[in-house]
C-alpha cells in the first residue's frame, strides 16, 4: 500500500509543495487578520450560546438561582450607599447621593467583572481550547457577553434605585425622562471598552496566571480613581492636569455619560465632548485590543 | 500471537478490517520536522538540591521551592510523515514519548516550536478528557461542540437525536455533565466529533473507557469516515484495537517516528520491543 500513484507522483516533492499542490492548509499558525475577523463572524451563534451558557451557569448551584443577578449588584450598592454615603458622608457635590453611588457601583461592577472574567477565559476553557479548533477570540467576547447579559435584569434595579430616591427623598417630578434612554449607548460604549480591554488581559492571563492574582488589586485602586462612590470634580475642584487625566480616563468617562443618561448631577451634565471622547475610547481599545489578542492565536492553550 | 500483551479482551471481538475498500487518495496530512516544546510553571528540575542547614533557611527553601521556576520540555524531536485520505492510522508507543502531543500539533491547538503541520479541512479531536464544558448539560455541550466544529445551529438541532443515539446517554442529556461516567462522557464526545464527517479525525485514547459495544459501533464509524475520503489517527495502547482500526501505524519513541509501516507489522514490532523491555518476570 505504500506504492501507489500518489507516492510516485509526490516524490522528490518538499512537504511545503505537497501541501501547495493538494490544498492543505498549515496547523498552528496565525491566521490573517481578515481571514480571522471572518471565522469569528461565522462563529456568532457560538459566541451567544457560550455566553448564555455562562451566565446560566452562573449561579447554578444556588437556591436563588438567577435572582443573584439582580441581588448581588443591589446588596454591593447598599453596602457602599450604607459606608460611603451615610456613614462617611462623601456625599459633598451631590444631589442624589443614593443615586450616584447605585450609577457608579452597577457601572463599576459590569466593568470589574467583564474584565476579570476575560481575563480567566482562556485558563477556564482549557478543555474546549485544547480539543476545538475556533478562534479563540470567541471565548473573551462571550465571557464580556456574559456579564451583558447579566447586567441587563441589574439595569433595571438601578433605575428603580434612582425613580425612588429622586422622587421620594428629593421630590423631583423630572425622573423619570426621555434623558434615561441615553443608558442604552452609554453601556453599549462601556460594553465595547470592556471587550477591548478584556482582550488584552485574556491575552495576558493565558500567558502570564499571575496577572489574574494582581488584577483585582488594580481593579480595587481604579475604582477609586474613577469617581464610582464620590464626586472626582468636587475633589479636585481646582482644576489641572491630574483633573484633566481623572475625568477624561475611560472608566470614569463611562460612569459619567450613564450619570447624564440616569441622574442630573452638576458633575455630570449632558456633555457631547464626552460623548464623542467616550466612542473614541470604546474604538480605540476595541480594536487594539482585538489585535493584541488575535497576535497570540497560535499559543493559546499552548501551556 | 501478539495479543496476549493487551490488557483489554473486548478489542478481539471487534470485526476484522474491511480492507481493500477504501482507495487510498491524495495526501490529506503533512508533518514535517514536527518540534513541539512545552513549558511548565511554578517547578523546578532540581527543587531541593543540597537540603539547607538551619531551621529558618529550610522553612525559605521550601517556600521557595516552586517560585518561578520555569520548566522545558521537549515532548516531540522532529517527526515526519505523509498520511492520505482514506487511510486509517494508528499511533503506538510508551507512555510519555510525545504521541498525544503529536496529535495536538496536528490539530492545530498546539504550535509546533519548530517544523511544519499542513492538514486539508478542519481536523477534530477526540481527547483523553472527553467533557468540554463541565458544568453544562449533555445537550448544551452537543449545541457547543457541534457550532465549534463550525456547524450552524440548525445543522446542530438537526443532527441532535442521531448524536444522543449514537452516545447511548438516553436522559442524562438533560443532566450537567458532572453527572456523567468517563464511558458516557467519552460516547457523547465521540458522538459529537463524528457528527460533521471530519476530514481528519483524531482519536487520543478516547474509546479506553467506552464499553464492547461502542467500541464496535466506533469502530463502524471510523470505517465510514474513511470510506467518505476521511483520514482517523488513533492513539491507543490496545494493539488490538489499532490492528483492527488502523491500515498503518507509526511508532513514536523518545518524540521521534521509530517505525512507520503497515499496522500489523509496526505493532508486532513494538509488542516485541515493549516485551523485551519489560524483562523475563512478563514473559
Amino acid at each position: 500500500m505504500t506504492t501507489d500513484a500518489t507516492n510516485d507522483a509526490t516524490a522528490g516533492m518538499t512537504p511545503a509543495e505537497i501541501a501547495e499542490r493538494y490544498g492543505l492548509h498549515q496547523m498552528g499558525v496565525r491566521p490573517g487578520l481578515r481571514e480571522y475577523v471572518r471565522s469569528l463572524w461565522t462563529r456568532r451563534d457560538f459566541m451567544l450560546v457560550l455566553a448564555r451558557s455562562r451566565a446560566e451557569a452562573e449561579n447554578q448551584n444556588t437556591y436563588l438561582g438567577r435572582v443573584w443577578d439582580i441581588l448581588n449588584p443591589t446588596l454591593n450598592a447598599a453596602v457602599y450607599v450604607l459606608i460611603f454615603g451615610l456613614l462617611l458622608k462623601t456625599r459633598d457635590g451631590m444631589t442624589n447621593v443614593i443615586g450616584f453611588i447605585v450609577v457608579g457601583t452597577f457601572m463599576y461592577k459590569f466593568f470589574q467583572d467583564s474584565v476579570t472574567g476575560a481575563a480567566r477565559a482562556i485558563p477556564r476553557n482549557l478543555n474546549l481550547v485544547r480539543s476545538l479548533h475556533f478562534p479563540r477570540a470567541v471565548l473573551p467576547i462571550s465571557s464580556v457577553l456574559a456579564e451583558l447579559a447579566m447586567l441587563l435584569p441589574a439595569l433595571a434595579v438601578m433605575a428603580g434605585f434612582v425613580l425612588v430616591s429622586d422622587r421620594w427623598m428629593l421630590h423631583l417630578d423630572s425622573t423619570p425622562n426621555w434623558r434615561w434612554l441615553l443608558i442604552v449607548p452609554a453601556v453599549l460604549l462601556l460594553f465595547m471598552f470592556s471587550t477591548g480591554a478584556g482582550f488584552v488581559l485574556a491575552r495576558l492571563g493565558a500567558r502570564w496566571p499571575d496577572v489574574l492574582n494582581f488584577l483585582p488589586f488594580v481593579l480595587r485602586i481604579g475604582m477609586y480613581a474613577s469617581g464610582v462612590i464620590f464626586s472626582i470634580d468636587h475633589y479636585l475642584a481646582g482644576g489641572g492636569v491630574l483633573a484633566t487625566i481623572m475625568n477624561y480616563q475611560p472608566v470614569a468617562v463611562y460612569l459619567n455619560l450613564a450619570r447624564q443618561a440616569m441622574l442630573d448631577e452638576p458633575s455630570a451634565q449632558l456633555s457631547g465632548e464626552l460623548w464623542l471622547v467616550g466612542l473614541a475610547w470604546a474604538v480605540v481599545t476595541l480594536v487594539v485590543g482585538f489585535v493584541i489578542f488575535w497576535r497570540d492565536e497560535a499559543r493559546y492553550g499552548r501551556d | 500471537m501478539t495479543d496476549e500483551f493487551d490488557v483489554e479482551v473486548d478489542a478481539d471481538d471487534l470485526t476484522p478490517m474491511t480492507d481493500g475498500e477504501v482507495v487510498l487518495g491524495d495526501p490529506s496530512v503533512v508533518v514535517d520536522d514536527l518540534h513541539v516544546t512545552y513549558r511548565i510553571l511554578g517547578t523546578r528540575r532540581k527543587a531541593v538540591e543540597a537540603a539547607p542547614q538551619g531551621r529558618m533557611r529550610k522553612l525559605v527553601g521550601r517556600s521557595l521551592g516552586s517560585t518561578g521556576g520555569v520548566t522545558e520540555i521537549h515532548a516531540v524531536r522532529g517527526v515526519s510523515f505523509v498520511a492520505r485520505h482514506g487511510e486509517s492510522i494508528g499511533i503506538v508507543g510508551t507512555n510519555g514519548s510525545g504521541k498525544s502531543t503529536t496529535l495536538q500539533a496536528l490539530a492545530g491547538l498546539i504550535q509546533p516550536s519548530q517544523g511544519s503541520v499542513y492538514v486539508a479541512g478542519i481536523p477534530s479531536l477526540l481527547g483523553v478528557s472527553a467533557v468540554l464544558v463541565r458544568k453544562l448539560t449533555g445537550a448544551r455541550n452537543i449545541m457547543i461542540g457541534g457550532l465549534a466544529l463550525g456547524l450552524t445551529k440548525d445543522e446542530v438541532e438537526e443532527r441532535f437525536d442521531e448524536i444522543v443515539e449514537f452516545a447511548d446517554i438516553g436522559d442524562f442529556v438533560h443532566l450537567p455533565m458532572t453527572t456523567y461516567s468517563a464511558g458516557m462522557a467519552a460516547r457523547l464526545r465521540f458522538a459529537i466529533s463524528t457528527a460533521a464527517v471530519p476530514d481528519v479525525l483524531m482519536i487520543d485514547e478516547a474509546l479506553a473507557t467506552g464499553d464492547a459495544a461502542f467500541r464496535e459501533r466506533s469502530r463502524q464509524r471510523v470505517d465510514e469516515i474513511r470510506r467518505q475520503a476521511g483520514t482517523v489517527f488513533v492513539v491507543s495502547h490496545s494493539l488490538a484495537s489499532i490492528k483492527a482500526m488502523c491500515t498503518r501505524a507509526i511508532w513514536i519513541d523518545k518524540g521521534l517516528v521509530r517505525m512507520d509501516g503497515p499496522a500489523e507489522d509496526v505493532t508486532a514490532a513494538y509488542h516485541e520491543h515493549t516485551r523485551a523491555r519489560s524483562g523475563p518476570a512478563k514473559g
